[in-house]
């Protein structure tokens, strides 16, 4: 238990790190290096469930990044830092990358693994990162806000998740902040634009094996709801290098849409196609090895982050929030 | 900074349980149990496929239990209720009636659900708010609306967990005829039940009975044996109805989201 407990500290550390580096200057590209990226063909066929879903339910591990999200513009010369988002997670046996798997970053579509921001995008986002010791523009993890799609699946120091099937849904327990989602199989309409969530409103389908799923209603109305980032900064990388995925903002008309590829009956590969016409300059796509079955010892527990969170405002932000109360039905 | 801040990040940690030693105490005692029914269910809705009550789908407590579990008549703002609770009035102990009664005062303000802390059980069960059901046949995960709350109840005969409290604590449940038994432990001392500051001690322990009378209504049955704070055991009886709008789906209260609104606006 202790150990995932230490690891936490990183989640909250991350935006921190992120601010420190602001002074380090910028350094020049570096090429991508690695091949075009392809979807995984995956010949495993999973049992089906009773209703002849293909069962890939149960509890999973998050696989750790190989490599971050964006490809570094600053080549990284030192060993990976296994208390930051490259190797983040706390377990003692972490699942391991598949055989065959390529070490990359998670960023694999553009080419040469950089977000394609608008410049006003960009610069939005040089701000948000420049504002980290500011609540108001504070990783909206740190806040303990859900971090939304595809964020809730980059891995974190919590990593557990539970999918469940039922008859015309899939849902999905996170570990993480207890978030969760139902994806309905069953062919209903999108929700009315005015309503919007944290998690998004998804839409699924299954396409042969592979679980496809729309997401789209986001929230938009905080800042701080970062919908793709890493757990933390990669130390050593000034921020303008774009090395973490952290301040990407998103417009109302973001969506997302996902491709769960059961690989074999314990992995599962992910997929995002990210869309924001008000962001970014075209589609562009992370994906990784997301998901390992969990060892059959392996006990979700209670990730309860707003609860014991004030004082951890209070020291990093200066924000007391204790007093605050809310009108409940 | 930064070394303060790497030793604040430990707050976060805090969050993951509640006072884990507290965990500890009274775990001996079991609260008296009515045996299986072994006789045939009058039950005849929805069965899954190991043949259980199906009770996957969306569902909804109407009542005021989450304003008050007691008898009251109304106050600004909520309505009149006629009690929950078996026999009427909840068994406390002397000390802890008058801890209630100061809760109820100070109740705009004690309130743990005003900070947007997780509800505990069974309030989650009884808040305004629908919650989604998803069963199978070794894990039971409970969705709710309210700040996105999640239980998953074990069917898998793994037992309890030693030294952790949890806000929505530590559930192990099984089938009992058509009758889901649920044995919750490990919830801490920081949740209420209602608004009218009914409350626990870290010795709480809470048995569900979820009794389907068809296939849209649950009879729901809580036991709540705490010898810190009451008397004796004591039971609540509600009903939970299935929400039956066509592609009705569970939406956001996201509340720890209203305490940042809330305090952007003022900054």
């Amino acid at each position: 238990m202790m150990t995932r407990i230490i690891a936490l500290a990183s989640v909250a550390l991350a935006p921190v790190l992120v601010a420190a580096q602001q002074g380090a200057p910028a350094s020049p590209p570096a090429p991508a290096a690695y091949p075009p990226y392809t979807r995984p063909v995956s010949t495993y066929v999973p049992p089906r469930t009773p209703d002849g879903q293909p069962d890939i339910g149960g509890l999973y591990l998050a696989i750790p990044l190989p490599r971050n999200i964006e490809t570094p513009l600053v080549p990284i010369t030192r060993p990976p830092n296994r208390a930051n988002g490259e190797f983040s997670y706390s377990l003692n046996e972490r699942p391991k990358l598949p055989p065959g798997a390529i070490v990359r970053p998670a960023g694999v579509d553009p080419a040469d693994g950089r977000i394609p921001l608008r410049p006003e995008a960009l610069a939005k986002r040089k701000d948000i990162i420049s504002k980290q010791e500011q609540i108001e523009h504070l990783d909206g993890r740190v806040l303990c806000l859900a971090p939304g799609i595809p964020r809730s699946t980059v891995p974190a120091p919590v990593v557990g998740y539970q999918i469940f099937q039922k008859p015309g849904a899939v849902v999905i327990f996170y570990e993480q902040s207890h978030l969760y989602r139902t994806i309905p199989l069953d062919g209903r309409p999108p929700l009315d634009p005015n309503i919007r969530k944290a998690m998004g409103v998804s839409r699924g389908r299954w396409e042969g094996n592979v679980l496809v799923v729309e997401v789209t209603n986001f929230t938009n109305n905080l800042e701080n709801n970062w919908v793709i980032g890493a757990v933390s900064a990669t130390p050593g990388v000034p921020a303008e290098s774009l090395a973490t995925g952290h301040g990407i903002p998103h417009s109302d008309r973001y969506r997302v849409t996902e491709r769960y590829t059961p690989i074999d009956a314990n992995t599962i590969h992910y997929e995002a196609v990210i869309t924001d016409e008000n962001v970014f300059t075209q589609p562009w796509t992370v994906a990784w090895y997301g998901f390992a079955r969990a060892p059959k010892d392996y006990v979700p527990v209670e990730y309860a982050c707003f609860e014991g969170n004030e004082k951890n405002l209070l020291l990093m932000t200066n924000t007391d929030i204790s007093g605050i109360r809310v009108q409940v039905p | 900074m930064k070394g303060p801040v790497l030793l604040a990040a430990g707050g976060i940690a805090a969050a993951l349980a509640i006072g884990a030693a507290a965990a500890q105490a009274q775990r001996g005692a079991t609260p008296p149990r009515a045996p299986a029914p072994q006789t045939a269910s009058a039950y005849t809705g929805p069965r899954s496929p190991d043949r259980k009550p199906d009770l996957n789908g969306i569902w909804q407590a109407l009542s005021t239990a989450h304003w008050n579990l007691e008898a009251h008549s109304a106050i600004e703002g909520v309505p009149a209720g006629l009690s929950v609770v078996e026999g009427g009035s909840i068994p406390y102990q002397p000390a802890a009636l008058a801890k209630r009664n100061e809760n109820f005062q100070n109740r705009l303000t004690a309130d743990p659900l005003r900070k947007c802390y997780l509800p505990g059980v069974p309030r989650a069960t009884y808040l305004p708010f629908p919650f989604e059901i998803t069963q199978t046949p070794t894990h039971i995960g409970i969705a709710y609306e309210f700040a996105h709350a999640t239980r998953t109840i074990f069917l898998d005969g793994t037992a309890h967990l030693e030294d952790l409290d949890f806000w929505m604590g530590d559930a192990r449940g099984r089938w009992e005829g058509d009758t889901l038994v649920v044995d919750t432990v490990s919830l801490g001392d920081r949740t209420w039940f209602d608004q009218a500051g009914n409350f626990h001690s870290d010795a709480l322990k809470v048995v569900e009975r979820f009794t389907p009378m068809d296939g849209s209504h649950i009879a729901y049955e809580v036991t709540f044996d705490d010898a810190k704070v009451f008397t004796r055991p004591w039971k609540i009886n509600l009903v939970l109805y299935r929400r039956m709008e066509k592609n009705l789906e569970l939406l956001d209260y996201e509340c720890a989201e209203h305490i940042y609104e809330k305090l952007f606006k003022k900054k």
